[in-house]
């Protein structure tokens, strides 16, 4: 079982340009402790106009601060969205490849295609095509990072024969992944050989079915790019606490401030009509779901909050599901104080993830 | 955490309709036929629209909607409405602000029953080959004029209609009182379609917001479905967070 941080960077108002520049460095500085005490991964959403609950809009210069302050911890855009009103393909792959040579090798790229109308409407999107253009964009980024020179034509975006730079740092590329958020997303990343990134709370019996499809498909997929990124990555909030009460009603505070803003986001369902976005996939909706005044006590078990035993519980029992990863959310409109989400992030290194290590024999075989 | 509206409508409950009770039975309103027009609209103008227990939906948009019902229990009937996106609590909402019945016994059971803003006046729910129409006329004025164009069959399963919350008087524990309503049609959906929403004509002073204007259109619905008022089953206090706020008057939402 691996550990990461999950980055939504979310603000309360009343905003001021203090108040933003020290949200960002609170997590920077978190990032930086993470680093040094073994966490693996650091991913960071890109989200646009959503107001409080994300201001991560530009992840790519939040990612590159985080590379360049740590050592060992990987980088990863979680997602950057597919759509070619958001983002050209051409600056994605050269974006990207840069902060993998200015990581030295660190950078995990996630793709996704945005859910909510503040987003797409906001960038003039039509909601019907994101899902075609995500599979043209993710099939085409291998080969603008491997290719010596690359031309295209395609549905969404073309161009002619150039030479893309700079190429990445990993060879053959970076791993990529995909947001799972809608159900039978587990399958298109399964079928392209892309790691599943899941971004929703949604209870151990759903988790446990897409998980097993997933790896059933990916057995006979065809990959996207150079290889297959078989791996299973689930969001959880975290915070850890000696007294098991304090740890739970914290997190649950926590826990509660992200869904209730999730919930205010407008879904692209909510106002457009299309077979491209059905109800059950919305983020928002699986959030409230998960965690909101109907959650369940199973889904509240799942949660990474409380004392480190009853944390450990936790994990364990999504390790048994097959998660490889868990990527935690620290905060949510800053209802957690900094000096306590440090402290609960070197409880949790100290008492968790010793439970969790890589045995000896695994490390060997890996070697 | 999210923005609140800023309308205290318990500072003019004259203006708003009066419910003898809470305990209207539900209307089956079998093989209606509703276009639905949903616009973004600047956020300037919405959030004094909004009462205060509310959060307002961001972007800001509107719903026009235009309804040919054809079978009710006062008749048939049609029915227009302007209602404003929004959330109560963790749930996305349509704030009724304002509502044309084309029948005076439509009107009236209206806003007894559910609290409707409603006032009667011509409502035409028309067809034609490359659009669905509706025009409303109040006093011999248009106030509505607006179209679904070029529309094209898709599943009803794509299509999600937000519940609604009115604002209104009704007694509550011995007193008659300011309150919002929610009110929640289920639809079984024959037919759908979709297309661009077109409005040439959009009176705002009479659908009770004088400073909206409408901007950008999202997208606009047409669809058959057999679908319903129910009986009030949320209550909600106009003044509060509406999660601190809301009275649960019965379980169900069909008639006992």
């Amino acid at each position: 079982m691996k550990f990461g941080l999950f980055y939504e960077i979310s603000i309360p108002r009343p905003w001021t340009p203090e108040k933003e520049r020290t949200v960002y460095n609170n997590c920077l500085e978190q990032v930086k402790l993470a680093d040094e005490l073994g966490f693996e991964h650091v991913w960071a959403v890109e989200h646009h106009f959503l107001e409080e609950y994300s201001h991560c809009s530009a992840p790519e210069l939040f990612l590159t601060a985080c590379a360049v302050l740590t050592k060992r911890i990987r980088v990863g855009h979680g997602i950057v969205v597919c759509v070619p009103e958001f983002n050209h393909p051409i600056k994605i792959a050269e974006r990207t490849a840069t902060l993998d040579l200015l990581s030295g090798g660190r950078l995990e790229v996630g793709t996704g295609r945005s859910a909510t109308w503040t987003e797409l409407g906001g960038f003039g999107a039509n909601p019907d095509t994101t899902k075609k253009s995500w599979d043209e964009f993710v099939r085409c980024l291998p080969k603008m990072w491997m290719q010596e020179t690359f031309s295209y034509q395609g549905e969404f975006w073309s161009m002619p024969e150039r030479t893309i730079l700079p190429k990445p740092y990993q060879k053959p590329h970076p791993p990529m992944w995909v947001a799972v958020t809608s159900p039978g997303t587990e399958i298109d990343a399964a079928d392209r050989g892309l790691g599943s990134l899941g971004l929703s709370f949604a209870g151990f019996g759903e988790q446990e079915k897409k998980i097993a499809e997933y790896r059933r498909r990916i057995k006979s997929c065809e990959p996207v790019g150079a290889f297959v990124n078989e791996q299973v990555a689930t969001t959880n909030f975290l915070f850890c606490h000696e007294d098991e009460k304090t740890g739970i009603e914290m997190g649950q505070k926590l826990g509660n401030t992200f869904n209730y803003l999730a919930t205010q986001l407008i879904s692209t369902r909510e106002v457009y009509s299309s077979p491209s976005y059905q109800s059950l996939g919305l983020l928002p909706a699986l959030r409230r779901a998960a965690t909101g005044p109907d959650a369940s006590e199973q889904q509240t078990e799942g949660m990474a909050y409380g004392d480190p035993a009853r944390i450990v519980r936790a994990v364990k029992k999504w390790e048994s599901l097959g998660v490889d990863c868990i990527n935690f959310i620290l905060n949510a409109n800053e209802v957690v104080p900094q000096d306590q989400v440090m402290a609960s992030l070197k409880l949790f290194a100290k008492e968790v993830m010793p439970h969790f290590a890589k045995k000896p024999a695994d490390a060997a075989a890996a070697e | 955490m999210p923005l609140y509206g800023t309308l205290d409508i318990t500072r003019s409950p004259a203006g708003l309709p009066t419910l003898a009770n809470l305990d209207t039975e539900a209307w089956a309103l079998p093989k209606a036929e509703t276009m639905q027009l949903l616009i973004e609209v600047p956020r300037v103008a919405t959030d004094r629209l909004l009462p205060k227990a509310m959060h307002p939906a961001l972007p800001s948009y509107v719903g026009l909607a235009v309804t040919k019902y054809s079978d009710s229990p006062v008749g048939p009937f049609n029915l227009a409405m302007l209602r404003l996106g929004s959330r109560a609590g963790a749930h996305p909402r349509g704030f009724l602000l304002g509502a044309v019945a084309s029948t005076e016994a439509a009107a009236k059971e209206l806003r007894a029953r559910w609290g409707f803003p409603v006032e009667s006046g011509e409502v035409k729910f028309l067809r034609r080959h490359d659009r669905v129409m509706g025009t409303v006329k109040k006093d011999g004025r248009t106030i509505l004029d607006c179209a679904l164009v070029d529309p094209q069959p898709v599943s009803g399963t794509d299509v999600q209609y937000i519940n609604w919350v009115t604002a209104a008087n009704a007694p509550l524990d011995g007193k008659t009182q300011p309150m919002l309503i929610q009110v929640d049609p289920k639809y079984t959906f024959h037919k759908a379609e979709r297309g661009k929403p077109l409005v040439g004509a959009f009176d705002a002073a009479a659908w009770n917001a004088p400073d909206l204007k409408l901007a950008e259109p999202i997208v606009g619905t047409c669809c058959t479905v057999d679908t319903d008022l129910p009986r009030i089953r949320f209550v909600m206090d106009p003044l509060k967070p509406v999660f601190q706020g809301t009275r649960r008057i019965r379980e169900s939402r069909a008639d006992d």
